[in-house]
């Protein structure tokens, strides 16, 4: 079957006269890794937002296994499978790291034990588990991130979406981090991944969609897109080009 | 810090026993009524630090939903002939429904505005009180004469136990506690994990106030006169906040602890300073506006070591998702 897993048609969004994107379109194949780039305020997140039912789009739609689920809210497509992490990393600080996964693991497991199994499991793909009785609060960033993974990984989902992941992390920590990435594609699970370090989306995307100023200015492999002028452009300025 | 739920369970149950056999043990009807009264304050407390502790919104129009099971025992026994038997549910069922009509616009607001709006709808229920006939007015309302303080000792104790009973079972054991916690911690980082707000922020609104209905209802026919300062007043909700702050939100037992302690201090003083009742309040708002600033996560929470039924208090009025980027 080769539907798109995930499908964006012209998605617009406006916040009152400010037009954060201006006609996206692009499609997520079962199990590729899509890097969505561009300059900060080119509207990766919110599109982020939009696809995972944050915003509602002012015009266009998205579609999940064919099915349109434009205006679904978030935890209708987490039922749905679609898992995501923050940029600005959102753990329940009060509560321990595993209560932090099982809670997540409600999702497909909404008995208690069950739950807490599965919980357990992730933590271990993560490299969490030694850190489960620990408060989420007491984490590092790199654990942090970590721990997001692991909460949007336990919903299961046939499409994650990642939101810098890697960002503010050393580079040790962020080839563990790629190296997980990889991994969970190994699942079957599609990515549509935002990053700013270059290396990581060149070296892990299938193809890239690059944002500039709310409009899309480039959509192909790696390699295509790194040679593009518009988007040299885009990142360097006029005199680059 | 994991807190042993076993260890819980064998301080409880032989409480609860005590409780019981207490009113073989003592006759006065001074100290029986006493008695009923601090366990009626228990429920208060604990029926708040549902919403504020676990589920982090603050209440300010919890006396409402006791109004509204006080006068619905009271008009149905008064007007209607109704056996008290039957008003019961009928007190517990408006308040729960009220709660679920009001969560509709009030829930999906923020912090102090969640505060603010419950705080004006307790204040026009109790306007309708003082201007319909069929309350009574400002004058109130007498319900038919039933003595027996022994009656009311064991409902009010019943009702109080259940309540913290379920609410044990549902916020330690069940999904529903972590959810709940979760919906307080992060409501965004919830819903990407599947879970509904509304949905679960309504079902701890309406377990919060169905409660406090039936105390509503048991108390009109206990204290046989109720009228809209007893029973709707902000003072009912006031004491309960510092009862349950004081004692520790977020952990059932601290507000239970603090609701005895607190009613304690209320009694003695009504014993022996009753020329300065006014000094009551103003220690009570010292009170809280002390245990607020200095030990936020109460006498309990800070004994325990339980820092995060105290996070309602100290979070700041974050908006939503964050923007661009």
């Amino acid at each position: 079957m080769s539907e798109p897993i995930l499908k964006v048609e012209a998605i617009v969004k406006n916040f009152g006269g400010l037009c954060a994107v201006n006609s996206v379109s692009f499609e997520i194949k079962p199990g590729e890794i899509v890097g969505l780039i561009g300059p900060n305020g080119a509207g990766k997140t919110t599109l982020f937002n939009v696809i995972s039912g944050y915003h509602t789009p002012t015009e266009g739609k998205v579609f999940f296994k064919g099915k349109e689920v434009t205006g679904f809210r978030p935890y209708q497509l987490a039922e749905l499978g679609i898992g995501r992490t923050f940029q600005v990393v959102k753990p329940f600080r009060g509560l321990t790291v595993l209560e932090n996964v099982i809670i997540a693991s409600f999702a497909r497991h909404p008995k208690r034990r069950p739950a807490e199994e599965h919980a357990w499991k992730m933590l271990k793909f993560t490299g969490l588990d030694s850190q489960a009785a620990k408060s989420a609060s007491s984490l590092t960033l790199a654990g942090l991130k970590r721990l997001e993974l692991s909460k949007a990984l336990a919903l299961e989902p046939t499409l994650l979406l990642l939101d810098e992941v890697v960002a503010g992390l050393n580079p040790s920590e962020a080839d563990k981090t790629i190296e997980l990435i990889l991994k969970i594609r190994e699942k079957g699970i599609s990515i549509l991944i935002v990053e700013h370090i270059m290396r990581v989306i060149m070296n892990i995307s299938d193809r890239v969609v690059v944002l500039n100023f709310g409009k899309q200015i480039a959509l192909g492999r790696p390699t295509e897109v790194a040679g593009d002028p518009v988007v040299i452009q885009a990142y360097l300025g006029e005199e680059a080009a | 810090m994991r807190r042993n739920n076993s260890l819980y369970l064998c301080i409880l149950l032989p409480v609860i026993a005590l409780l019981v056999v207490f009113p073989y043990f003592c006759d006065s009807p001074f100290y029986l009524r006493i008695a009923t009264e601090i366990i009626m304050w228990i429920g208060l407390a604990i029926t708040w630090d549902l919403l504020a502790g676990y589920t982090g919104y603050l209440n300010f129009g919890h006396a409402m939903f006791f109004g509204i099971g006080a006068y619905a025992t009271g008009i149905l026994m008064k007007h209607a002939g109704w056996p008290f038997l039957l008003t019961l549910p009928v007190g517990g069922l408006l308040a729960a429904l009220t709660a679920l009509i009001i969560g509709v616009p009030t829930l999906r607001l923020k912090g102090a505005y969640f505060a603010i709006g419950t705080w004006s709808l307790a204040l026009a229920v109790q306007q309708v009180a003082l201007v319909l006939n069929i309350t009574g007015g400002p004058d109130g309302m007498r319900l038919p004469i039933f003595l027996n303080p022994r009656y009311f000792y064991f409902w009010m104790l019943g009702i109080v136990s259940g309540t913290f009973i379920l609410y044990w079972i549902l916020l330690e054991k069940s999904p529903f506690g972590l959810k709940v916690k979760a919906i307080r911690e992060d409501q965004d980082s919830a819903m990407a994990l599947g879970l509904n707000p509304t949905r679960i922020k309504t079902q701890a609104f309406v377990l919060s106030t169905g409660p406090v209905g039936l105390l509503g209802s048991i108390y009109a026919y206990w204290i046989t006169f109720i009228d809209p300062l007893s029973t709707l007043g902000d003072i009912l909700t006031d004491q309960a906040v510092v009862m349950a702050v004081f004692g520790g939100l977020g952990t059932l037992i601290g507000p239970a602890i603090g609701a005895v302690i607190i009613f304690a201090f209320k009694t003695a003083f009504w014993a022996y300073l009753s020329d300065y009742q006014v000094l009551y309040l103003i220690i009570l708002g010292a009170a809280i506006s002390l245990t607020v600033v200095f030990l936020p996560n109460g006498l309990w929470g800070t004994l325990i070591g339980y820092t995060n039924g105290g996070s309602v208090l100290k979070k700041s009025n974050r908006s939503g998702i964050q923007g661009l980027g």
